[in-house]
């Protein structure tokens, strides 16, 4: 198993998860063992159906194992009451998803703010943060725009910009290039890749698009609900 | 803030739907502020006929009148009942009563005769202002009387008719009297109506050769002064007496006014349910519509509390906006029940449990009146959105995320 050497974040221990499917069970996760250090880049890949996404769900309190054990900076997530679940999400995971998932009635930059907006933090310096986070993801001047003036690509670097402005352990990115075309996914990509080396962000894909496992620094293969392969690529590896 | 605001753009971003929910709730607010108004003036009106008119909000009585009502049940002391009250600071006054007969030409009936004093009456009772036509009792015209509506009616009396009561005394001797009539009442309450003589107190005393006592001592109290209190205070200063308020004295009608504000919250709950099930049927399409964005608020880290807020928020910003229009349409038609009212021709005179119905029906727009619509619209709101929202808060975000 391959890690960095920063403290862990995310650890998944034996988990499991199984759905009830049209009267049928589905066993999505089958005994996962993963753990993510502070810092990484790291991408979950693997074909359709092979438990990426619901890996995913799980390390983002967005769902619960059927057994097993998923912490986060060291806490069992399963200890947690349903408000602190909500405040674990809105303090410590910040989340990208495929579809953007924007709040259609809010600017740009309300967008961005509106995670931090439940913190506490004070209007100046929301707006000082997430000001110089828009102009980080090259949104400057459009910080007024509603999603639906602004392009799936510029959607994303809001979604982006909301992630990163509560300053989270883990930012959790499920499949963020399958909306946008090639051009645009490789500006994100490198700009992620980018907040990691610069600001130690960790961040965690869910993925089946070579050109983010091209950007990952460790890829984790998911095949049948496990992780399959597990490898750090060497520096100028592709 | 960023709840209110999503909560303000929420509201507006389906126009048309949230335009029809405030349109309704509009309509319904403007209804029960004119429905409350109304019903309202109306019992008001019959209330204040009752105290000032008729019962007063006190009375003095001799312990068995109620049960043996006669000529001889008189409170004795109440000259010297009359001075303490005076000096407690309580308007009184004091009537005599007794019954017979009354004929006008061919004309006759049974008559309740009520002795007067009367100017100290006008100083407590507005019975002098019910004279529809003619003039009040004057001391120094002794054999001038004013006669209920009815009375007038049945015996085809006029102003200047003469009419003839014929009574036993309280000597025993034959009391008879010869009277004109110089004013006739308007409606002002059932007993007085059908066969009332009102004449003045020492023409009565004459009469009925009753020199000493009075049947009952009529007791206003100052405006806003608890009834229970004035009632408790006057018997203290008539000890020998029984003391009564009007509502132990006619307590089917006290309970019927206390009714009035069930029955307004009945009809309210029919309407504001009518209006709920809409504002719930809207409120559940947004949910629907937006189950994706619920969860996306899940997801980020909303509070199942924060999701209630917002859709109770866009509740009660429709609720606002309701209000707002709502008073607006119904400022008018407010102000104009409540100066001019409505001529209510015919019905004038009807008589509810003792109370008459008022010639014209004004409204009563207090703000304790109109406050009660107004913050029941807000809480049915709040009631029918609270499902709706619960449902948008406990959304799982997983399942949320992939509606379509």
């Amino acid at each position: 198993m391959t890690q960095s050497s920063g403290k862990p974040i995310v650890k998944l221990t034996g988990v499991t998860k199984t759905f009830a499917q049209g009267g049928l069970e589905v066993k999505a996760l089958r005994g996962m063992d993963l753990t993510v250090n502070e810092g990484e880049f790291v991408a979950i890949w693997g074909p359709s159906g092979s438990g990426k996404t619901t890996a995913l769900n799980l390390i983002g309190a967005l769902d619960t194992p059927t057994s097993g054990q998923v912490e986060l900076e060291g806490t069992d997530l399963s200890s947690l009451s349903r408000k602190a679940l909500s405040q674990m999400r809105r303090d410590r995971i910040g989340f990208v998803f495929q579809a953007y998932n924007l709040i259609p009635v809010l600017t740009a930059f309300e967008n961005a703010e509106a995670v931090i907006a439940l913190q506490g933090i004070a209007p100046a310096e929301r707006k000082t943060r997430v000001m110089a986070i828009l102009k980080e993801v090259g949104l400057e001047g459009m910080e007024h725009r509603r999603p639906n003036e602004l392009s799936g690509g510029q959607q994303q670097r809001v979604a982006i910009a909301r992630a990163i402005a509560s300053n989270p352990a883990v930012i959790l990115a499920d499949e963020p290039t399958a909306n946008v075309d090639s051009e645009t996914a490789e500006k994100l990509l490198s700009m992620m890749a980018r907040l990691n080396e610069e600001k130690g962000i960790t961040f965690v894909f869910s993925t089946h698009d070579p050109r983010v496992m091209k950007y990952a620094r460790r890829l984790v293969g998911v095949v049948d609900g496990r992780v399959d392969t597990d490898r750090a690529k060497n520096s100028g590896e592709e | 803030m960023i709840v209110l605001r999503m909560a303000w753009r929420n509201v507006w971003r389906n126009s048309r739907r949230s335009s029809v929910t405030i349109a309704a709730m509009t309509l319904a607010l403007f209804v029960e502020l004119l429905y409350a108004g109304l019903v309202n003036g109306m019992f008001k009106d019959m209330e204040d006929d009752i105290t000032e008119m008729d019962f007063g909000d006190v009375q003095v009585l001799h312990e068995d009148y109620l049960k043996r009502p006669s000529l001889y049940t008189v409170v004795e002391d109440h000259e010297a009942i009359m001075s303490r009250l005076d000096e407690a600071g309580y308007a009184a006054t004091a009537r005599l009563m007794s019954g017979g007969l009354v004929a006008s030409g061919e004309f006759s009936a049974g008559g309740a005769f009520f002795g007067i004093d009367p100017v100290q009456d006008t100083k407590v009772l507005r019975l002098n202002t019910a004279v529809a036509e003619g003039e009040w009792l004057d001391v120094a015209d002794p054999t001038g009387v004013v006669v209920g509506r009815g009375l007038a009616r049945t015996l085809s009396l006029d102003l200047g008719s003469e009419l003839v009561v014929l009574s036993q005394a309280a000597d025993g001797s034959m009391a008879n009297e010869l009277f004109t009539v110089k004013g006739i009442l308007r409606s002002v309450g059932a007993g007085l109506d059908r066969g009332g003589i009102l004449m003045p107190a020492d023409t009565f005393r004459d009469m009925m050769v009753m020199p000493e006592g009075a049947h009952k001592i009529i007791v206003r109290r100052a405006k806003n002064q608890p009834l229970e209190e004035v009632t408790a205070a006057v018997t203290a200063l008539a000890p020998d007496a029984k003391v009564m308020n009007w509502k132990q004295l006619s307590p089917m009608l006290a309970q019927m006014l206390e009714g009035v504000n069930s029955m307004i919250v009945i009809v309210y709950l029919i309407v504001y349910v009518a209006v709920a099930i809409l504002i719930l049927n809207a409120m559940l399409m947004a949910v629907f519509e937006r189950i994706r964005e619920f969860g996306v608020l899940k997801a980020i880290g909303y509070s199942p509390f924060q999701v209630v807020s917002m859709m109770v928020l866009e509740g009660m910003i429709q609720a606002t906006v309701a209000l707002g229009a709502g008073l607006a349409l119904a400022a008018g038609p407010m102000w104009y029940l409540q100066n001019n009212g409505i001529n209510v021709g015919n019905l004038a005179g009807m008589s509810m449990a003792g109370m008459t119905m008022p010639a014209v029906w004004r409204g009563d727009y207090t703000l304790g009146v109109i406050q009660v619509p107004i913050i029941m619209l807000f809480v049915i709101v709040f009631f029918a959105v609270i499902y709706p929202a619960t449902k948008a808060a406990w959304i799982r975000p997983v399942e949320a995320m992939r509606h379509q």
